[in-house]
């Protein structure tokens, strides 16, 4: 009863506190901040881009930016998760200047692994920034006159908030809520992780032994080290916490999962025994099923990003060696453009190729975007130790990882030992860092690391086709016959049709048409000073071009009779739409 | 009444003179169903085209806890005989071979292309492929705008023939309805352009390059997918009835077998094992103890099947059904197209090198009218002064032979698919012995065996995590149990193989041992401490 009068209490002073804030946010603006550069400084949409949100958490924000934004952002789900979550993907393009899903688009998603949570922080920052820097700056205004950004900040929803609210390590689920019989024993799921010192982090289980390989070390307590060959040490690990809730003798031998939710799309695809975390066949996982239907229905994204974490990397594919051809030169050079440049705003990341650089895997999720439509893609793996101490070495190694909790978050990411009586092991200790440090950007990075990505991905989106008629000529033919050559120019460096998309006519050739006027033949021109041309003898109004290479031209030409006024249209389900009149 | 009714439907069934539309199967599907209590029927879900794809599931008691085949039809729309022949299997299996039913189970999928099946009983016949789904084969950005035309307005899609010096073809000599290839070698001057029915209907220079029909069931599948080709689609497993199928398949962990009816043949000759292809990432060979088990069974097929093998070359095509079930789903998969055109000596007894003569020669031996259409003239708009004439061997027939053949067909596949699932694996546990240490604890030992011709997993099925291992459970607690697993995995046995298991337990009374893996049934014993 007092704790319902306190809630009545409590919303009243919020309701009069928000008009209050309405009504003021300018006059605060003028009086309690200056502008720093780069940073929405008044943004409609007040969001703290220093900590990591649920899916409740993500849908008020995206809820708040359509409320803020009717012009700039749409929401919308685009399928159910396992779990019957939605897929939220926000649209984000100025909807007064033309279709968004006819302008060039460039797709973006976050947190395909579910425990990879900042994904989902970044993609979220990007659709904030532009929406709010709209009105700020005429390059962004420009940039979403012309483009369109789909924003997928989760895909991975069910195991998001797993990853958050139930106890899990930095590296679980990954996979989404899907269980799988992990040990093949006809039992589903049934000994997974136990959080036996009930604080939400699965941490690791050490246990005193006369034979053990590992001593605490004397000056830091936290970390154990290993003995030399010849001694004896005093612990002995036993793993993430859990117990043998089954019987069977082995300790957390199959929990939620485990499949890989980024084995799973179609491009190259191969079962479980070749390629580990495949699911059944490609897209039997609903949240990818989603993405794939949203991808298939927009033929216009040119360009896509997809956020994981860890290593401070820009990956492009090839996922598998045996996938070394489909990628080839002439999209290589435009796939290194755009990554260098990524290389020099996001400093400590490494532009690398997945199969050689990383790991072969087939049935990635880049894989199937390029291989399967052609869409020039990038897998960036966020957050790298260098921007702890800026120091290029050894990532990630445990006395670095040390001094960070020592110095700037100040005991914050560990879990001290603990004593614990556990039921096969007897007495151990637990503790260890916690599943939010390491893979996941302390609050104090994440901003700035969003910040670059979402800049790195701004101008991988700038770079998607940009189409205009550049040119448009008449020649008198005499006798009544005149022909029409018109240039169309594309001022961006990504074609309308990759070279993997013109290697399997993956999208519909571009259309140039002439409207007005009967065209007698049609043809594209491949050389004007020697008059070499490729005719279309059917349908000469509407003339196929194959593609409109980047920073490049396409001429074509048509044969009238007469004198009418006519007028010409660029159709491309990757450069959009573009109008000539005279 | 009812028997009445019943009687009238038997009746009507033995009448069938051809191959059943997809209604009447419905109707068979169902008949076997209420007559059977072994058998139930379900429909799966439906295709792009609105049509049912059924599951016959029968057997007996706990069906999942058995070892399985899936007996699958239909996987081409042309190959209407895969449908009767898997239809008949189950009428055959549930009349007169109950029997198995007490070991083994069976899923049966009588028709997984029924869109295009239902070609062969349209007005306008022709060998679909592809099922309801709109599809732009051409990716020229319009869908199926350039299909098959019937010229001459005779209900089939054949060929058509038009005379050109340009065309590369000339008449054969085996038989002068038929055309072949000239013969660069032997410098030789084409006389007719030879091309499918119909017309350039989008005046692009190509001839029916959008056909109006969607995606093919046995080029769809994710084993050498092949992307972006004609009835293929985008990517793997894109269809409906593609995805249904394998969501039922991947449930039951129990299937051990998969059995097509469709056109690829690895019963009249056994896939080569490879070596190189089989230690590659990704396999693209049969591994080699199942190739030695495909071998056992091909030579078995030629024993209780009296089909000589006449160019049965297919052993598999890109995206196929057959090929999938076997390096992605990892299971024992045979296939057999049931039936084909037997080998015909020419008068000069050799054999014809046209499979087309050959079939014409077998069909005139066997008094078939009514497989050819006579070459007729017709007006072209796009050949406008040329002779134009449309013929040729009608659609069908080269794969699915009389209706009134299947029954011996269908007598010969179920008594071959019979044997195949009686070599299925079957445990038992033998030679129990009890050993007192002490009047509280006892040594218990006792072999675990696979009273079968195969092995539990064959040698792809041990690479799948969709297959159980097998699984042995000693019912006491773990604190009694002083030597020994409560819970025992194990990889496999071989073909009649074995293990020793050992436990020493403390206690009393009656302690139950057992042993099994959904794909290899259950055993159990007791032990009387």
């Amino acid at each position: 009863m007092i704790s319902f009068t306190m809630n009545t209490f409590n919303k009243t002073i919020l309701f009069f506190g928000t008009l209050f804030l309405f009504a003021s946010i300018e006059a605060q603006a003028q009086e309690k901040f200056f502008r720093a550069i780069g940073t929405p400084h008044q943004p409609k949409v007040e969001v703290s881009w220093n900590r990591y949100h649920t899916n409740a958490g993500l849908l008020d924000i995206m809820q708040r930016m359509v409320k803020a934004y009717p012009d700039l952002v749409k929401l919308q789900s685009i399928g159910k998760s396992f779990e019957g979550r939605d897929i939220w993907l926000l649209t984000v393009s100025d909807f007064k200047t033309g279709d968004p899903d006819r302008k060039p688009a460039m797709y973006i998603d976050g947190n395909i692994h579910s425990n990879e949570l900042q994904g989902t922080e970044f993609a979220l920052y990007a659709a904030w920034y532009l929406m709010e820097m709209h009105g700020e700056l005429d390059f962004i205004r420009e940039l979403l006159a012309d483009k369109t950004f789909y924003i997928a900040p989760t895909i991975n929803p069910d195991a998001r908030d797993n990853f958050i609210l139930e106890a899990n390590t930095p590296h679980s689920p990954r996979s989404g809520m899907i269980k799988l019989d992990d040990d093949m024993d006809g039992e589903i799921g049934e000994d997974g992780f136990d959080d036996l010192n009930k604080d939400g982090h699965i941490t690791q289980m050490i246990r005193k032994s006369p034979t053990g390989r590992y001593i605490k070390d004397a000056r830091d307590p936290r970390r154990l080290i290993p003995v030399a060959a010849e001694e004896f040490g005093e612990y002995e690990m036993l793993g993430y916490e859990g117990t043998d809730r089954d019987g069977d003798g082995r300790v957390n031998e199959d929990g939620i999962g485990y499949y890989d939710p980024n084995r799973d799309w179609g491009w190259k695809w191969q079962p479980d025994y070749v390629q580990r975390g495949a699911y059944k066949y490609p897209f039997s996982l609903p949240e990818n099923r989603a993405v794939m239907e949203f991808v298939m229905k927009h033929p216009n994204i040119a360009g896509a990003q997809s956020y994981h974490n860890y290593g401070g990397m820009i990956l492009r594919g090839p996922g598998a060696e045996e996938d070394l051809d489909t990628y080839n030169q002439q999209d290589v050079r435009i796939y290194d453009a755009i990554a260098k440049k990524g290389e020099e705003i996001i400093p400590g990341y490494k532009y690398l190729v997945v199969y050689k650089d990383l790991y072969s895997v087939f049935g990635g999720e880049l894989d199937w975007f390029y291989g399967g439509r052609g869409i020039y893609t990038y897998s960036n793996e966020l957050m790298t130790s260098y921007l702890y101490f800026n120091n290029q070495g050894e990532k990630g190694y445990q006395e670095e990882d040390m001094n960070v909790d020592k110095y700037l978050t100040f005991g914050d990411a560990f879990v001290p030992w603990k004593e614990y009586e556990h039921p096969q092991f007897g007495t151990i200790e637990v503790g260890g860092f916690k599943k939010n440090f390491g893979r996941l950007h302390p609050g104090f990075l994440l901003e700035q690391d969003a910040h670059r990505n979402m800049a790195f991905t701004v101008y991988h989106g700038y770079h998607t086709p940009k189409l205009t008629v550049s040119e448009v000529k008449e020649e008198d033919l005499g006798g009544g016959l005149r022909s029409i050559t018109a240039t169309i120019q594309n001022e961006r460096l990504i074609p309308t049709h990759s070279s993997q998309d013109l290697k399997f006519s993956i999208e519909r050739p571009d259309i140039v048409s002439l409207r007005g006027i009967d065209a007698l033949t049609g043809m594209v021109v491949e050389n004007a000073d020697f008059n070499k041309v490729s005719e279309q003898p059917f349908d000469p109004a509407n003339i196929r071009v194959k593609n409109i290479p980047g920073m490049g031209t396409v001429t074509v030409r048509w044969i009238v009779r007469g004198n009418s006024r006519y007028s010409i249209r660029v159709d491309s389900a990757k450069g959009g739409v573009v109008d000539w009149t005279p | 009444m009812i028997l009445f009714v019943c009687l009238t439907r038997s009746f009507a069934v033995n009448e069938q003179t051809d191959y059943p539309s997809l209604d009447q199967l419905a109707a068979q599907l169902r008949q076997l169903a209420n007559t059977h209590p072994e058998a139930t029927l379900r429909s799966l879900g439906k295709t792009a085209g609105g049509k049912d794809i059924w599951v016959l599931e029968v057997g007996t008691g706990a069906l999942d806890q058995k070892p399985a085949m899936a007996v699958v039809g239909g996987v081409e729309g042309y190959h209407v005989l895969g449908v009767t022949l898997t239809l008949k299997f189950a009428e055959n299996l549930l009349t007169s071979n109950k029997e198995t039913l007490a070991s083994q189970t069976f899923y049966i999928f009588p028709n997984m292309s029924p869109d295009a099946y239902q070609q062969y009983f349209a007005p306008l016949k022709y060998e679909r492929m592809g099922n309801a789904t709109e599809v732009d084969h051409d990716r020229d950005g319009t869908i199926s705008e350039d299909g098959y035309e019937d010229l001459n307005a005779d209900g089939f899609i054949t060929m058509m023939r038009v005379e050109s010096s340009l065309g590369g073809y000339v008449v054969s000599e085996e038989n002068p309805l038929l055309l072949r290839k000239a013969d660069p070698k032997a410098a030789e001057k084409g006389t007719y352009l030879y091309l499918p029915e119909g017309i350039d209907s989008d005046k692009d220079g190509k001839h029916n390059e959008d056909l109006e029909e969607g995606i093919a069931f046995n080029k769809s599948f994710s084993y050498q997918f092949p992307a972006f080709e004609a009835l293929a689609g985008d990517f793997p497993v894109s269809q409906i009835e593609s995805r249904l199928l394998l969501d039922y398949l991947y449930e039951r962990p129990n299937i051990y077998t998969v059995f097509t009816l469709g056109p690829a043949n690895n019963l009249s000759e056994a896939l080569p094992y490879q070596a190189s292809n089989a230690q590659k990432r990704v396999v693209t060979s049969i591994l080699e103890k199942d190739a030695e088990l495909n071998k056992r069974l091909a030579k078995l097929y030629g024993e209780t099947v009296s089909l000589k093998p006449y160019q049965q070359t297919n052993q598999g095509t890109p995206g196929d059904f057959f090929q999938w079930a076997y390096f992605h789903f990892a299971r024992l998969s045979l296939s057999t197209p049931g039936w084909w055109v037997p080998e015909i000596k020419t008068a000069e007894d050799k054999n014809f090198t046209s499979t087309e003569a050959n079939f014409l020669a077998w069909a005139d031996s066997m008094g078939l009218e009514d497989v050819f259409v006579p070459w007729t003239e017709i007006d072209h708009p796009d050949y406008p002064h040329k002779k134009v004439e449309v013929g040729g061997i009608k659609p069908f027939v080269m794969h699915n032979p009389p209706y009134g053949m299947t029954d011996s067909l269908a007598d010969m596949h179920t008594a071959y698919i019979l044997q195949v699932a009686a070599q299925h694996p079957k445990l038992e546990l033998l030679d129990l012995k009890t050993e007192k240490l002490d009047k509280d604890l006892t040594r218990i030992t006792v072999e675990l065996f696979n009273d079968a011709p195969f092995p539990t997993h064959t040698e792809m099925g041990k690479r799948s995590r969709w297959f159980k291992k097998i699984r042995v459970d000693m019912d006491r607690q773990v604190a009694d149990i002083l030597i020994g697993d409560k819970i025992k995995l194990i990889d496999s046995l071989d073909a009649y193989g074995k293990t020793t298991l050992n436990w020493v337990v403390k206690g009393k009374g009656a302690v139950r041992i057992q042993a099994g893996a959904p794909h290899t049934g259950y055993t159990e014993i007791t032990v009387n401490l």
